[in-house]
């Protein structure tokens, strides 16, 4: 290979790695076939430099476009959204390295390879993704210092090293600005999100649609009480929304938004708390039962006491709330919630429908009814396991006549439909049930795997109560979680079980370094940095004050960067003549003379003569030769070694 | 603009140290272009609120700002001087050096001299030198003055360029072309009286002691291989044969064309390796053989009546 090929092919190197570290986070998230088109035009054009072949042609590189336009709008609806924007950015990588011949062709991939870092703090902010993405932006500018250079190239790791240096002094600066650069905490056009379904849960559930997602051990949002003692296990039942249209198999939230929200009277101590939520592409928020006050202007409460937002949450969020555990709520029904809570789909689970009417028949009250249908749970061959078997579309009779396995969705499902059967108004709630506490941190962690569902009933003067038929069948879940629910079965997913202490300590101390991640970087918000600048002596910032620390602090760390590159400047001390001088100083020193700031060499030497009369001599013939060399017209070529020798033997 | 900098920093005949008040920078395309993608980010980060998105572009902006001032830096205290030139033929390109030198602790990367075009850039090393071949084409005979130079960078990142100017009023003569063809020269040139010309290498006369100047291809080899001392062979007639051209005698329509000629005459007979001279009207080179002759005779033909010079 010619050295000029030998040094293109090292500059497509770093480009394409710089590029694939890039790519990496999205890998998963992209389309397969988006995914192994980029990965395999990367590793074709690096085989295709080194070995000089030919690059394709540009109708071959037209057609190859054509195609791969229309494979994402096939694949991604739209390309204005995240996941369509991303695989665009990645294709277009791929598509641009095909016609990369010069180095500015590069620059190009850099910069697409930066927007896809971009890309990655969008989907996650966590210390995982911050981890992976800060040394491949380092890796990037560095492979755009190599492509660059044009001299010498120098040893093959120095771009990686120069660039490191320089993010070093960027660093201050880089702080400055995001301590004080101010946030406007709203958007200037929709921000576009996901289309990909979100983990989570979402405003409709069929039977198994929970236990799938208690298989997953992602972080919902995590919870700081006030006090640090978090509510009991029994009391932390965590409403994200109701769900109160039922078609027989699905429950879905319904488009029922105009009812106006019931009376509550909260009784009893108010526990308040902290949330901060993962984001949810959703617009729900997660509460204990049942919420009084919230971060205003963030939500509304919505007529079933669930808090939602005016748009979806996209990014990590964090709100205060105020519960109390003990609550009336509803104690009036108004006729319209009272005939959406009694819904029921035409001629579906008619099984079901027939044993709710021998079974009301059979109680003495309406509360009596809803305890035997718990009773049946309990004492009949009700399993609750995680891995139900699937449903037919009758779901609930299925449920309850054949299979009679089933997770929290299913109790809740059939609980609500056979109280709706009796004439009872009744709802599932889907939220998460209990937490795990970390004590590192202390806080709560709520994960997907908790995700639970329930039912609330409405009864006179009582209005609208929970029930957990789960807690029937399965009263551990609700008291200590899965494990005691699933002591002995191995259907457990890994992450639930406690495999070891320390990994269960390193999994909480990695989780904490994540929420206080969310605390201080990912929530560094518009009263965060009011709260710095009032520190500072700002009270009620106003954007004068903000555009006034903003110039200061820039000021500051510009004027450090500049001393620090003319320190590195300045040539060095390493003249011998004056490091010789100085070792005959030191001896003196140690013997109690020494020069004083100021002191011309000559009179030092001359106060040397009166102090030590022994040392005159040596004193200043040292002297003389040191002055020769540094202020002397033409030092000779010996006076350096001659100094050196009087200096060795110099003993006072 | 460029009157202006002369204005303020006066000619550099000398070393000039480049100091912060004489270095200049503004952003290259590519930096105006990642100045560009810096805002979009900024604008996309803050229309999303993702504090992480926010945290990368500032630190790719400072790291822009660093750049900057490391790009500023790449010039700062080098020294810049003069270092001689190489004289072309009319048509072929000048070369102007000049020197870095290094006083500080710190490599310079990829510093070049722009004129028209730049030099392959060059790495001045720490604490050393490094030497600019700046190449400036010329068109015609006389001289070419490099008026103004800018030594320039953009390193690293090329996302800005820092460049200093420098007036060296360094001037490199421009030898006539020489012409494809030429009549030989006159026989009786160089010869007052107009005697018979014969070559200088016809009859070998003796040997004589070897002074610089005296053409390699006469040394004695072999009596140098026995005796161990340069000898130079003699040739009888040389003296009578040696020729000195003279304006005069060059055939040709323009002052340009005889030019041309007498520089091919010179050239030739620098090849033969003997004695040559040149008479032109305001001044006369003895014969002489040798390098330093050619030199000598070609730059009295640059600077004959020669138009003001060219500016590079």
């Amino acid at each position: 290979m010619s050295p000029e090929r030998t040094e293109n092919f090292r500059r497509l190197a770093w480009t394409t790695a710089g590029l694939a570290a890039a790519l990496a986070p999205h890998l998963l998230r992209l389309e397969p076939w988006v995914a192994g088109f980029v990965l395999s035009v990367a590793a074709w054009r690096l085989v295709a430099e080194r070995r000089g072949w030919r690059l394709p042609s540009t109708w071959v590189r037209g057609l190859i476009t054509l195609g791969v336009t229309i494979g994402v709008i096939a694949s991604y609806a739209t390309i204005t959204g995240l996941d369509g924007g991303t695989a665009l950015l990645a294709l277009m990588s791929a598509l641009k390295l095909l016609e990369t011949r010069t180095a500015r062709d590069q620059t190009v991939l850099i910069f697409i390879g930066w927007f896809l870092c971009l890309a990655a703090f969008l989907y996650a902010q966590d210390v995982a993704t911050a981890a992976w993405v800060l040394p491949t932006v380092w890796l990037l500018a560095a492979a755009l210092l190599r492509i660059s250079l044009r001299g010498g190239e120098g040893p093959a790791l120095r771009p990686f090293r120069t660039t490191g240096a320089m993010l070093l002094k960027a660093a201050p600066v880089a702080l400055v600005l995001f301590v004080f650069f101010p946030r406007f905490g709203g958007s200037f056009w929709g921000a576009p999100s996901s289309e990909r379904a979100q983990t989570g849960l979402t405003e409709e559930m069929s039977p198994g649609d929970i236990s799938d997602l208690t298989q997953n051990d992602v972080v919902a949002f995590r919870v700081r009480f006030e006090g640090d003692e978090p509510p009991p296990p029994r009391e932390r039942y965590w409403r994200a929304l109701t769900l109160n249209d039922f078609d027989g198999y699905t429950w879905r939230r319904g488009d029922s938004q105009s009812y106006h929200v019931p009376e509550v009277r909260h009784l009893g101590a108010p526990v308040d708390y902290t949330v901060t939520m993962e984001p949810t592409a959703q617009q729900m928020l997660f509460a204990l039962d049942l919420v009084a006050s919230w971060t205003p202007d963030l939500a509304y409460k919505s007529w079933d006491f669930s808090l939602r937002t005016r748009r979806p949450v996209n990014a990590v969020l964090r709100y205060d709330v105020r519960s109390h555990p003990e609550y009336r709520a509803g104690e009036s029904l108004t006729g319209a919630l009272e005939n959406l809570s009694l819904q029921l789909p035409d001629g579906r689970n008619p099984r079901t429908l027939e044993l709710a009417r021998r079974m009301r028949a059979a109680a003495a009250s309406d509360a009596g009814y809803l305890q035997s249908i718990l009773d049946l749970f309990r004492e009949q061959a009700f399993y609750y396991t995680l891995t139900p078997p699937g449903l037919a579309l009758n779901s609930v009779d299925d449920f309850l006549f054949n299979t009679r396995q089933g997770f929290c969705g299913h109790y809740a499902s059939a609980f609500t439909m056979m109280a709706r059967a009796a004439g009872i108004p009744a709802r599932v709630v889907a939220g998460y049930q209990g937490g795990d506490w970390n004590p590192l941190g202390g806080y709560l962690i709520v994960r997907q795997s908790h995700a639970h569902a329930w039912s609330e009933v409405w009864l006179p003067q009582r209005g609208w109560v929970r029930v957990d038929p789960t807690a029937a069948v399965a009263p551990e879940r609700i008291e200590r979680g899965f494990e005691a629910a699933f002591a002995e079965s191995d259907a457990l997913p890994g992450a639930l079980r406690r495999e070891s202490e320390l990994l269960w300590q390193a999994g909480m101390v990695w989780d904490n370094l994540n929420a206080e991640w969310n605390d201080w970087v990912v929530q560094f918000d518009r009263a965060a940095q009011e709260s710095v600048l009032s520190g500072l002596g700002f009270d009620d910032p106003d954007w004068r004050a903000f555009a006034t620390v903003l110039a200061v602090g820039l000021g500051i760390t510009v004027g450090i960067l500049v001393l620090w590159l003319a320190v590195e400047l300045r040539p060095r001390a390493t003249d011998p003549a004056a490091a010789a001088y100085q070792r005959f100083q030191n001896r003196l020193a140690r013997r109690g003379i020494e020069r004083a700031p100021g002191e011309a060499p000559r009179d030092f030497a001359q106060r040397v003569r009166r102090l030590r009369p022994d040392l005159a001599l040596p004193a200043l013939a040292i002297t003389e030769t040191y002055l020769r060399l540094r202020y002397g017209p033409a030092p000779a070529a010996g006076d350096l070694r001659m100094l050196r020798t009087l200096v060795t033997r110099f003993r006072p | 603009m460029h009157d202006w900098i002369r204005k303020r920093q006066g000619p550099d005949r000398e070393a000039v140290t480049l100091r912060r008040g004489r270095i200049y920078i503004l952003p290259t395309g590519l930096g105006v272009a990642f100045g560009v993608m810096l805002v979009a980010m900024l604008l996309g980060s803050l229309n999303y609120g993702n504090n992480l998105g926010l945290a990368l572009t500032f630190l790719l902006a400072a790291l822009g700002v660093v750049a900057m001032h490391a790009c500023h830096r790449n010039l700062e205290q080098l020294v810049a001087r003069p270092a001689g030139t190489e004289p072309p033929f009319a048509g072929q390109e000048a070369v102007f050096r000049i020197a870095l030198a290094n006083p500080g602790p710190l490599p310079r990367n990829d510093v070049e001299a722009v004129v028209a075009a730049a030099t392959p850039p060059a790495h001045v090393p720490a604490a050393g030198e490094a030497s600019l071949c700046l190449r400036v084409p010329t068109r015609r005979r006389g001289s070419i003055r490099l008026e103004r130079v800018e030594i320039a960078t953009r390193y690293p990142y090329g996302l800005f360029r820092a460049w200093a100017v420098l007036h060296p009023g360094m001037t490199s003569l421009v030898y006539p072309r020489p012409a494809d063809q030429a009549p030989a020269p006159p026989q009786h040139a160089g010869l007052p009286g107009g005697g018979i010309a014969r070559r200088g290498e016809d009859d070998f006369a003796g040997l004589k002691d070897y002074h610089p100047g005296d053409p390699p291809k006469h040394i004695a080899w072999k009596a140098y291989a026995r005796a161990d001392e340069l000898l130079v062979k003699e040739f009888s007639g040389a003296a009578e044969a040696t020729p000195v051209f003279d304006l005069a005698d060059a055939p040709g329509a323009d002052l340009e064309t005889r030019l041309a000629v007498i520089a091919r005459w010179i050239l030739d007979a620098h090849a033969r390796g003997v004695a040559f001279g040149l008479r032109l009207p305001d001044e006369e080179l003895p014969p002489a053989p040798g390098d330093a002759q050619r030199a000598r005779c070609l730059a009295a033909l640059a600077r004959f009546d020669a138009p003001a010079p060219d500016v590079a």
